[in-house]
């Protein structure tokens, strides 16, 4: 069955594809959306119900392994000791995010210039920082602005910062003590009322849905907006293949809704907005765009150490925006006579609900018998979190592939992760790790626990469909076209350089409406399939 | 969702209700003011953690199987070196039955996941406590592409009250959207 032909078909209705949509529709394209998963309701989501540490292990769980709902598709990941992590519905991953707001930094556009490793990006930090302030003020961002771990701004965020906690204010002090960079966390969750959405109640389920609304996701910042400007959005509609004609141009797509009848979506632009998993599945699916052979290679997923500090007083760490209350950049920039190159950067984050402390740990300690009730009292409430994100350099060993022999229930082949943390990535976690302890003993932890790889830690999905001026070592060009396929476009994670050590969503989406300012300017060059 | 409702979870056995009871026991026993998991795990607070986790009703019954024979140590020695997920769903069953309990969050002083109002027009306490300020001293730290080395910003603020003139992050409208 045959649609009516869109000016650009957007695949994938998460962090990307919507900020694409919205700047699109505003333009007066005729925007057609297909997306695997549904529209969700917030009052559905666990957060502000009793069973909510329940769900949020299977569910609501952060791996669609685990989730294995309809929406989802299986990832093989038996050739990888960190599983990728999303979800699957109107407004992607957001969904679930944490909802951390950091940029990536002028030097994480210029690595090998700086570091004689990876590559430079062709597109640089300054020239996207107009895109970050509308991006920002588009999905509401909360902090305290200032940071001399950035280049000043002219904008500010446009929301106060949350607040940090005891549990901040704890570290904050500890890393004061040690003359160590702070800064209150950026968040793109509400600190006030803003755009019709309420400030957040510090539940800390971020990552099972914000059942107030007040943490950005894009089926409540982008989609209605753009629906109301006339985009269409299709559910339950999983792409198969992306078509093409004899020219290289892309035609359209083929998906199958959830009963199995497969359809045809023709579209004069193609924008794949899927994730950095996604959207080379779709493209090794579809044969295209891959003459450089780098479709699927240089996966990178920020390896992730987490360290726990213990403290005596009450801290109420159970309570808190999850996205983070304190960042340190302290250690982000090059330093050889560490023994590796680049940097991560600290996040520190509350800990948790009873379950979760009632359980083994991350670190695999676990107390049972009478001592249960100690471990308990001493542990919930009285945690604070350090989350150390690596810098993941690119490697094209670590690639995706398509499964010979796991298909989703559409019957279209899973993608496999075969991926490696590198000795750089395993030197720089080693380092940052003595530095957390050091700043949790500053802040005076009386017992601290790591984790030195934490398996569920694929947040950030970067690498497969890297950019470039080069068509012989990159897919896109600057402006996140494809080499290859004058119509196609990548605006997620995937066409990254290099990985930086941030989480990527703020950086991802101001790459995305970059690309959506520049197919509106270049509309009537656009080569368009006859 | 993979929610169905599980309104079998009293029809474990007697057999198996006991030896639920007596791991839940050795688990999470009366001490130190806390009651017995074995006492807080009702077929109530049963049916409600099965209800929310339906796929561990299967694995919960596995951990129970007689065939793992009466001493409870060796059970759970033979669980967690064989069967590692039966003996997690067997935790977790318990151990979300029991923290869902009332009378055990009142014990733990753990109100659940409730609602507290962001403040965001009071001034921080780390403004107020100079915090900031010694951030802001050490000037910038990020790493300018085009020289290479740590930026120097001429005319950086020294202080937060320099870089706002003294007043604190612009406060909330107390219920008034702002965009
Ligand atoms: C638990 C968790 C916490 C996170 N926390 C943070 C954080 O604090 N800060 C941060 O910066 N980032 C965070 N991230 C990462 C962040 O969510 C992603 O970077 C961001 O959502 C990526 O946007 P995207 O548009 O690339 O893809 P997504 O948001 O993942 O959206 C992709 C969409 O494409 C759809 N799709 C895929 N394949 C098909 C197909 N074949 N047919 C139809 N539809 C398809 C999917 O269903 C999905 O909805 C977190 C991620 C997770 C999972
Ligand atoms: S802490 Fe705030 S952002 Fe997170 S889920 Fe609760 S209300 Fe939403």
């Amino acid at each position: 069955m045959a649609s009516e032909p869109a000016d650009v078909l957007i695949i994938g209705a998460g962090a990307s594809g919507a900020v694409v949509a919205l700047r699109l529709a505003e333009a007066g394209f005729k925007v057609t959306c297909l997306e695997q998963g549904e529209w969700l309701n917030r009052a559905d989501y666990p957060g502000n119900k009793l069973d909510w540490e329940l769900k949020a292990r299977k569910d609501w769980a952060t791996s669609p392994n685990i989730r294995g709902l309809a929406s989802d598709y299986p990832i093989v990941e038996d050739d990888t000791p960190v599983s990728p992590l999303m979800y699957n519905a109107v407004g992607g991953s957001t969904i679930i995010f944490a909802g951390a707001w950091p940029r990536a930094l002028p030097s994480d556009f210029r690595v090998r210039s700086l570091d004689g490793i990876a590559d430079d990006w062709p597109i640089d930090y300054f020239e996207l920082l107009p895109y970050f302030y509308r991006t920002d003020k588009q999905f509401g961002i909360s902090g305290l602005p200032g940071d001399p771990a950035y280049p000043p701004d002219t904008e500010d965020a446009p929301m106060p910062p949350l607040p940090i906690g005891a549990a901040g204010l704890k570290v904050a002090r500890g890393m004061t003590k040690l003359g160590w960079h702070w800064w209150p966390e950026f968040n793109s969750i509400n600190s006030t009322n803003y755009d019709g959405r309420r400030p957040c109640v510090q539940r800390s389920t971020c990552q099972s849905g914000c059942n107030e609304g007040a943490k950005a996701s894009t089926d409540l910042t982008h989609w209605p907006k753009a629906i109301g400007l006339g985009a269409t959005l299709i559910t339950g509609a999983r792409v198969s293949r992306i078509e093409h004609n004899d020219k290289a141009l892309a035609t359209g797509a083929t998906w199958i809704d959830r009963d199995g009848a497969e359809h045809f979506q023709p579209a004069k632009v193609v924008v794949l907005a899927a994730n950095a998993i996604g959207t080379p599945r779709l493209l090794l699916l579809s044969g295209l765009g891959n003459s450089s052979g780098l479709v699927g290679k240089r996966l990178m997923m920020h390896p992730f150490a987490n360290v726990a500090g213990l403290f005596e007083e009450p801290l109420m760490s159970w309570a808190g925006q999850f996205g983070d209350l304190i960042e340190s950049l302290e250690f982000y920039e090059t330093d050889e006579k560490r023994g590796f190159v680049r940097g991560a950067r600290w996040g520190l984050a509350p800990t948790g609900g009873p379950i979760n402390t009632a359980l083994p740990s991350r670190a695999g300690e676990q107390a049972w018998g009478p001592d249960h009730h100690l471990h308990v009292r001493s542990h919930l409430g009285h945690g604070a979190n350090w989350g150390l994100f690596a810098e993941d350099l690119p490697d094209e060993a670590n690639h995706i592939t398509l499964s010979d022999t796991v298909t989703d229930a559409s019957g279209i082949p899973a993608p496999e992760v075969h991926y490696r943390m590198s000795d750089n990535s395993r030197r720089m976690l080693d380092f940052h790790i003595e530095r957390a302890k050091e700043s949790m003993d500053a802040a005076g932890a009386y017992k601290i626990e790591v984790d030195r790889l934490m398996r569920y830690s694929g947040w950030h999905l970067l690498g497969t469909a890297r950019m470039g001026d080069d068509p012989k070592t990159s897919v896109v060009d600057r402006w996140n076209r494809s080499h290859d396929v004058k119509n196609l476009y990548v605006v997620d994670g995937s066409c990254f350089v290099t990985s930086s050590g941030v989480n990527p969503t703020s950086t991802i989406v101001a790459i995305a409406l970059r690309a959506a300012d520049h197919m509106v300017e270049t509309r009537f060059e656009q080569q368009v399939p006859a | 969702m993979t929610t169905e409702r599980v309104d079998d979870a009293t029809t474990l056995t007697d057999d198996e209700r006991r030896t639920l009871a007596a791991i839940a026991d050795r688990l999470i026993p009366a001490a130190h003011g806390m009651p017995s998991a074995a006492d807080v795990v009702t077929d109530e607070r049963l049916r409600f953690a099965l209800n929310a986790r339906p796929d561990l009703a299967e694995p919960l019954r596995q951990a129970l199987r007689p065939e793992l024979g009466p001493d409870l140590q060796a059970r759970l020695d033979t669980l967690g070196a064989d069967e590692p997920a039966t003996l997690y769903a067997l935790q977790l069953v318990i151990v979300g039955a029991y923290y869902t309990d009332a009378g055990v969050r009142d014990g733990i002083g753990y109100p659940g996941q409730v609602a507290i109002t962001v403040r965001s027009w009071e001034y921080p306490q780390y403004l107020e406590d100079g915090l900031i300020d010694a951030v802001l001293a050490r000037g910038p730290v990020w790493r300018d592409p085009a020289t290479g080395t740590r930026a120097r910003t001429d005319n950086a603020p020294n202080t937060y009250a320099e870089r706002f003139g003294g007043t604190p992050p612009e406060g909330d409208t107390h219920g008034h959207d702002r965009a």
